[in-house]
């Protein structure tokens, strides 16, 4: 009979060193999925609190949000979303100051975020500078 | 008669490089994370004219849940402006970049105080979003 022979000396051990490699492209692999955060957005000056209170003596332009993304008011009057642009624009071309130009944004609690850096986007755009009115602090004025 | 001598071979084992590699990228993983808030879970918005962002050594997140960290780490609305203000230091202008990224479904209770408070910390507020496209 002749003897078989041995298993153990046809199976071939892949290269240890190849183990390091993979594991190194594994590691940046996993690293370069987990980066997916966006790298753009948008600068945002908000003039000091000293400087706005001196604004808002003044007759300054006031945006009210509220969680709904089609309605807003515009100095009190009730604009649609799509006319904003060409409404904050005209009322911009009115007061040709930069510091006049001074836009305060009172939002509602419920306000999405999607929704007021849409609409403060816009306000930039067209020339404009912002300025935030928190709901408390409109209480603290009412109180007054 | 001279014999000659069998060179002597004296490599450094490359198995070892493999390994070496690995445990200085652990270490420079965890090193980036302390200062890293890739981990926190938020949905970017979208916006009109948005440009790529300068870096910046403070980055504050809103969450998912509405919970605010800065550069990582957990924080309460009240120390957020103390904690910027540390952070940014005596840094001159054009270099007090603080990145906000807000969840997209955040309210404005929660995100408004946050701006308020990289205002008061005199940073330059930069709002990480994606670019909106027309359909």
């Amino acid at each position: 009979m002749r003897p078989r022979r041995g298993l153990s000396k046809l199976l071939v051990e892949p290269a240890a060193v190849a183990t390091g490699d993979i594991a190194f492209n594994l590691i940046v692999f996993f690293l370069v999925c987990a980066s997916t955060q966006p790298s753009t957005g948008r600068r945002q000056d908000l003039p000091s609190s000293e400087k706005t209170k001196q604004e808002q003596q003044n007759k300054s332009i006031e945006v009210s949000l509220t969680n709904s993304e089609t309605m807003l008011t515009l100095n009190g009057d009730p604009t649609k979303t799509t006319d904003f642009p060409a409404r904050i624009a005209r009322l911009f071309s009115q007061k040709p100051r930069p510091e006049d130009r001074v836009v305060v944004v009172k939002s509602t609690q419920d306000t999405p975020y999607q929704h007021w850096i849409h609409i403060t986007s816009q306000i930039q755009d067209a020339g404009g500078s912002i300025t935030i009115q928190r709901e408390e602090q409109r209480t603290e004025v009412v109180g007054q | 008669m001279k014999i000659a001598r069998k060179p002597m071979k004296a490599d450094v084992p490359s198995v070892a490089m493999g390994d070496i590699a690995f445990n200085l990228l652990i270490f420079f993983v965890i090193l980036a994370r302390a200062q890293d808030d890739t981990h926190v879970r938020w949905e970017p918005a979208k916006a009109i004219g948005v440009q790529p962002n300068s870096t910046s050594r403070v980055s504050v997140v809103i969450d998912t849940d509405g919970k605010i960290h800065l550069n990582g780490r957990p924080i309460g609305e009240v120390q957020l402006a103390g904690a910027i203000k540390e952070m940014l230091g005596s840094q001159p202008e054009g270099k007090r970049t603080v990145l906000l990224k807000v969840h997209r479904e955040a309210r404005a209770e929660r995100f408004e105080p946050v701006i308020e408070a990289i205002s008061q910390a005199g940073g330059e507020m930069v709002h990480v979003l994606n670019q909106e496209t027309k359909e």
